[in-house]
């Protein structure tokens, strides 16, 4: 117990690589012996870089109280730029992945530009506006995007080592999102974090003490677009497929139920979100009887969402961490013991 | 010598004047009251000096020690740093945040990291962000909420959110305080409390401190000197007790006798 708690809290990230090596011990052991169906992998590539794409959307709401419903959009960007930089530039992995984070990014701030001047359900609405715009583009112009043709790419290739085979490259986007969770943990618990979660808190309260609505709302907006991007560049090279029906309204309301079922302002709930929304349509397709309704899954994660709204205000990974995992880890009841890792921090 | 002195202040909601030609100055260091029956605009006044409003005329000079200027030049987010910092009358903390967390964002402006130190955890990072906890642990000890770092802000209960949000403010080291209902919704105890706090806070941090108020028992405790307004025009000025002996705020109150 003593050495667990020690452990723990002696780093603040340790719980994540050591789940990510634990993780990478297994891949490597598949491997050798090929334990898991290709399905199965593809279905774990799936659930990180989706998981990529929830942390940004978590960024948005979950952090900073925004909303937007159309950064399906900007991950349709990220993939269109990816598979265009591979085809027609040959550039480098990392400069593409990067290239697909920063223009999003750039763009993002648009959307930030219209949270300025609405809140709720009208920006809600406004950036709904943009998505669907955004993917008319994707089907109509046919230079950048190929319109219904869609487009196909290669997987990545690093020094040389090309990642075709797909163990190989879940290995490669898990690192990336041990990354980005390292550097999302530590945005959330800095100045510029905590000015986010004031601002989504009060606003009123937030401006008084100099943190200046336009800058916030923007880099809100501007981060989450990143890394929305990003997760949109891992999804071309995993798929090895880009096209435009992916990016439309029913991807940024499934960006909206993971991290409301996974959990708000939660790095865990992020993943745990993303994990559930790619298990439920697999899940329903392997039962027999629910097999057979249409938009089955649509439906369960309708409904997961209004339990967990209901029953589990915090998501899923919130009030299992709240409930049982910071109890067991600090001996004692985990009301308002939320922020174990922060306490050391501070005692530090 | 006064911090804030304000000059013809008027400002109207549609057809209603909710501030007239308000005129007056807060000494340096002292204890300050503004006074006046519900809906007397004591709060617009707040709200305007402190930017949430735009006033139609009139100018609100600050002067910090070494140079004078007009706060309507500056924009809500940016007078915090001239030294000017305010509370709500309905506590506006950041609920879903801990007690820490709420501190370290009131220290927003003094703490000095920039983005990239923070995702990078790069050199720099961990001493000024320790130094801000360090600084606010003090706050907390001061005002006796120390032990509570890590629980929510929502979780506290009333008096102890009130404390938490003047705690708040003092992260950010102002010139001037303004405290908006300070011990609404306190209990006796609590507010007697309140005041030996504020005394000392007038006195050990030398900060001036400005406060509307309804607990007319706590204002002629601690206050140096009192603005009552009625209807947005200042109806008296003066010490405690010239203001309890004066008709006008009698009357502003509690009706005049020929009615």
């Amino acid at each position: 117990m003593m050495f667990q708690d020690k452990l723990i809290n002696s780093h603040p990230y340790i719980k994540y690589i050591i789940v990510t090596a634990v993780f990478f011990l297994v891949l490597l052991i598949d491997l050798q012996f090929i334990i898991f169906t290709s399905r199965t992998i593809n279905l774990l590539i799936r659930v990180v870089y989706f998981g990529i794409m929830a942390l940004g959307f978590n960024m948005l709401l979950g952090y900073a109280g925004q909303i937007s419903l159309g950064h399906a959009a900007y991950m349709g960007l990220g993939a269109y730029l990816t598979a265009y930089f591979s085809n027609h530039m040959g550039w480098n992995f990392m400069i593409i992945l990067l290239l697909s984070g920063l223009i999003p990014m750039a763009l993002g701030i648009i959307l930030g530009l219209v949270a300025l001047r609405m809140e709720r359900l009208y920006l809600a609405i406004a950036t709904l506006g943009l998505g669907v715009t955004g993917q008319m583009i994707f089907q109509e112009w046919r230079a950048f995007t190929r319109g219904f043709s869609g487009i196909r790419l290669e997987r990545p290739e690093i020094l040389g080592f090309a990642f075709n085979n797909s163990r190989h490259f879940l290995m490669l986007i898990t690192v990336i999102l041990l990354l980005v969770i390292i550097l999302t943990y530590n945005f959330s618990r800095s100045r510029t974090g905590r000015a986010l979660s004031a601002m989504r808190d009060s606003e009123y309260a937030s401006q008084s003490l100099g943190i200046s609505l336009f800058k916030y709302k923007l880099l809100a907006f501007a981060a989450s677009s990143f890394y929305v991007g990003i997760a949109g560049s891992l999804y071309a090279y995993a798929e090895r497929y880009v096209h435009p029906s992916t990016w439309g309204v029913e991807l940024s309301l499934d960006m909206l139920a993971m991290v409301v079922i996974g959990g708000l302002a939660s790095i865990g709930g992020s993943l745990v979100g993303a994990g559930f929304l790619v298990l439920v349509p697999r899940l329903t397709a392997a039962t027999p009887v629910l097999a057979d309704i249409t938009n089955m899954n649509y439906i369960l994660t309708g409904l997961a969402m209004i339990l967990v709204i209901k029953y589990m205000p915090y998501g899923i990974y919130t009030t299992i961490d709240l409930k049982l995992i910071q109890p067991y880890l600090m001996g004692r009841s985990g009301e308002n013991f939320r922020y174990q890792d922060l306490k050391k921090e501070s005692d530090s | 010598m006064s911090v804030l002195k304000i000059e013809a202040l008027r400002k109207t909601f549609g057809g209603l004047v909710a501030v007239d030609d308000l005129n007056f100055a807060v000494p340096r260091g002292s204890i300050y009251g503004l006074i006046g029956p519900n809906g007397a605009g004591k709060t617009t006044v707040f709200n305007i000096i402190t930017r949430f409003y735009q006033p139609d005329s009139g100018r609100i000079l600050f002067h910090d020690g070494q140079e004078k200027v007009d706060l309507l030049d500056y924009r809500v987010h940016e007078i915090i740093k001239l030294g000017v910092a305010r509370t709500f009358q309905n506590v506006e903390l950041f609920n879903n945040m801990t007690v820490m967390e709420n501190m370290l964002a009131g220290g927003h402006t003094a703490l000095e990291t920039n983005f990239f130190q923070e995702v990078f955890r790069l050199p720099g990072f961990g001493k000024k962000e320790k130094e801000a906890r360090r600084k606010a642990r003090e706050v907390l000890d001061f005002l006796n909420l120390s032990g509570r770092e890590n629980q929510r802000a929502s979780a506290q209960a009333y008096g102890m959110q009130k404390l938490l949000e003047l705690g708040r403010i003092l992260m950010t080291d102002p010139e001037i305080m303004l405290l908006d209902e300070p011990s609404a919704g306190m209990n006796n105890r609590e507010t007697g409390h309140l005041a030996s706090l504020l005394k000392s806070i007038q006195q050990e941090f030398e900060i001036t401190i400005f406060l509307v108020e309804h607990d007319m028992s706590l204002v002629m405790n601690i206050c140096d000197r009192i603005t009552a307004i009625n209807f947005g025009r200042k109806i008296f000025e003066g010490s405690p007790e010239e203001i309890q002996s004066s008709e006008a705020v009698q009357e502003a109150y509690l009706g005049s006798e020929d009615e």
